[in-house]
């Protein structure tokens, strides 16, 4: 291995190092500030040297791994979303019974499995990621073992995700078995001879791993897991499990299509169209009914994963990949940022020692009296959440709608631009009933929503500087888009 | 001596069927045990078809497939075992109905 191959696995190699000095130092240093500490630190070296990477990318390393720049852009986020889940964990995690330090040693072990997936460029590495992050996140989502919605959670996202991972690697072996190839790069080829039994095991095969997919992306009719799962896991962890696990695995699920040209499969293509308009009417309609904010914030989150697929759609047309990756990128960031300071605010609603997380709305009237800052940053989440202008959410909305208004013009095209409109629509609604809940005054004695809440000062930074993103990227939204578009002309589109 | 090998359709049909035993066994079944028990049963039955396959095109990626997906389940029972303890523990019982309320 050559040296400019060492130095593009930096990022990989740091990361791994951080994990196993972490590893090493619990057992001596039970410390959760230190711990804390101690991960940040190596989160921020490892994004150093992925900004470091960048001047050698796009590179080969091995057939497993693709370094380029749609793997770093992805690798920052998943560095800077992992940063806020610590610092967001530390508050919520400090007046907990027992032990805690090990929270931090899967929570880096599962970004590690989220930075090997954006990367992988083989199955075998696919494989690999995947699962680090899915076999970290069971053990996550039910780490502070409280009260059983916890356990449950962590039991159906156990079994459903390892069925999913299992038809996922049954599709793999079926196109492995037409395409004698697991690599990305060698499918190209392998796509365009696709003759008798091979062209069974292709359909067949990619049916299975859509599956698979649309299950880890939570997307209908495979979400079923999600609210329980939401509602079940801790704050920052649900946090993790909608941002990182999911954008990971959307990015390799974009990255694939665009390389192996799989968007030739008009067949897939028109599966996942009805995928993305059930995902974005029945994300919209259910969370008109719930009365857990994590459950409203699930099925807010099966409606985006819904909007982000209009834009992978999109991709389907000459010349449209480009546009797909554009408006995917941009979305996902403002979904990184909004998502995760829609959760910070209820991570930090439910600090201390309690039972359950404090997600139920009731729990959040009068907030704007008790709490301003808080309620302030929770409203302009929310409001990105349904694409206000100002706010990162609406450019990211507008991106993936163009991109929509680009799909329209060839068949079925239109049909996701309705759903994606009508979707927008109800989902106003539901937002602003939050926010509406937040400027009640509470019943007197309703002693959660009475209660004093103290704004941790980790937790505090987070929101603050989530919020200004959001606000700062709103108005001018210029620079990301640049960054974007670099990454974008440097890919072989 | 020839050497006597197996069509590559039959051993798909064998992990085939493997796989459908092992997603009804995760359907049905109640006891947790069980279901871990029958997703072993998936997972195995896809690194049954990548050797298969692997045999087909003569490369070595089935068997490392196989490897991985080997690990990948074992770690996945470690953790499924770890949360049955703590089902046993909670609700003296390894049915999975006892856990469930979550709705909505």
């Amino acid at each position: 291995m050559s040296n400019t191959e060492l130095v593009a696995l930096l990022p990989l190699i740091s990361f791994a190092t951080v994990i196993t000095i972490v590893l090493l130092a619990i057992p001596f240093w039970r410390n959760l500030k230190g711990i804390c500490a101690l991960s940040v630190v190596g989160l921020l070296i490892s994004l150093a040297t992925i900004l470091w990477t960048t001047r050698i990318v796009p590179i080969q390393v091995t057939p497993l791994v693709l370094i380029d720049q749609y793997a770093l852009l992805f690798m920052t986020l998943i560095c800077l979303a992992t940063v806020a889940v610590a610092l967001l964990a530390y508050d919520y995690l400090k007046e907990r019974e027992g032990q805690q330090e090990e929270f931090y040693l899967l929570l880096l072990l599962a970004a590690l499995g989220a930075i090997v997936l954006v990367c992988s460029s083989h199955f075998a590495s696919f494989l690999l990621g995947l699962e680090l992050l899915g076999i970290s996140l069971y053990a996550l989502i039910s780490f502070p073992i409280r009260g059983q919605a916890t356990l449950e959670a962590a039991l159906k996202y156990l079994i459903l995700s390892g069925v999913a991972s299992a038809f996922l690697l049954f599709g793999t072996a079926l196109i492995f078995a037409a395409l004698g190839t697991l690599s990305f790069n060698e499918m190209v080829q392998g796509f365009y001879v696709d003759v008798g039994s091979n062209r069974l095991y292709v359909m067949v095969g990619s049916a299975l791993m859509l599956a698979g997919i649309c299950f880890k992306l939570s997307l209908v009719p495979f979400h079923m897991w999600t609210p329980d799962v939401y509602e079940g896991a801790p704050a920052p962890v649900t946090a993790f499990v909608a941002t990182v696990s999911k954008g990971a695995i959307f990015a390799i699920l974009l990255r694939f299509f665009i390389w192996t040209d799989a968007y030739q499969y008009e067949s897939i293509l028109f599966g996942l169209g009805i995928i993305a308009v059930l995902s974005m009417l029945a994300g919209n309609l259910l969370a008109l009914m719930q009365s857990s904010v994590k459950r409203i914030l699930a099925y807010s989150s099966i409606a985006h994963l819904g909007y982000l697929l209009v834009a992978f759609i999109a991709g389907r047309l000459a010349g449209g990949a480009a546009l797909a990756v554009e408006a995917a990128s941009y979305f996902l960031v403002a979904y990184f940022i909004t998502t995760l300071g829609a959760f910070g605010v209820v991570s930090i609603m439910s600090n201390g020692n309690r039972e359950r997380d404090l997600d139920d709305i009731a729990s959040y009237e009068g907030l704007f009296s008790r709490r301003p800052f808080l309620a302030t940053a929770f409203t302009a989440m929310l409001l990105s959440l349904a694409g206000i202008p100002l706010t990162v959410g609406f450019v990211g909305k507008f991106y993936i709608f163009a991109a929509g208004v680009q799909g329209a013009l060839a068949s079925y095209g239109w049909s996701l631009l309705v759903a994606l409109i009508i979707g927008s629509g109800i989902g106003l609604y539901y937002y602003l009933r939050i926010v509406f809940a937040m400027t009640k005054r509470p019943a007197a004695t309703d002693s959660a929503a009475t209660e004093w809440i103290t704004i941790p000062v980790a937790g505090g930074w987070v929101m603050l500087t989530l919020t200004g993103t959001l606000l700062a990227l709103g108005v001018y939204p210029t620079p990301l888009i640049e960054l974007i578009n670099s990454m974008v002309r440097s890919l072989p589109l | 001596m020839e050497a006597v090998s197996v069509p590559l359709e039959h051993g798909l049909v064998l992990a085939a069927l493997l796989f459908s035993l092992g997603l009804i066994g995760v359907m049905v079944r109640r006891n947790l045990l069980f279901i871990l028990m029958s997703l072993e049963i998936m997972l195995n039955s896809t690194a049954l078809a990548f050797i298969m396959v692997g045999a087909r095109w003569a490369k070595p990626d089935g068997q490392v497939m196989f490897m991985l997906i080997l690990t990948v389940a074992a770690a996945e029972v470690a953790v499924g075992l770890g949360l049955l303890l703590q089902l046993h523990h909670r609700f003296r019982s390894l049915d999975t109905n006892a856990a469930s309320h979550l709705r909505g």
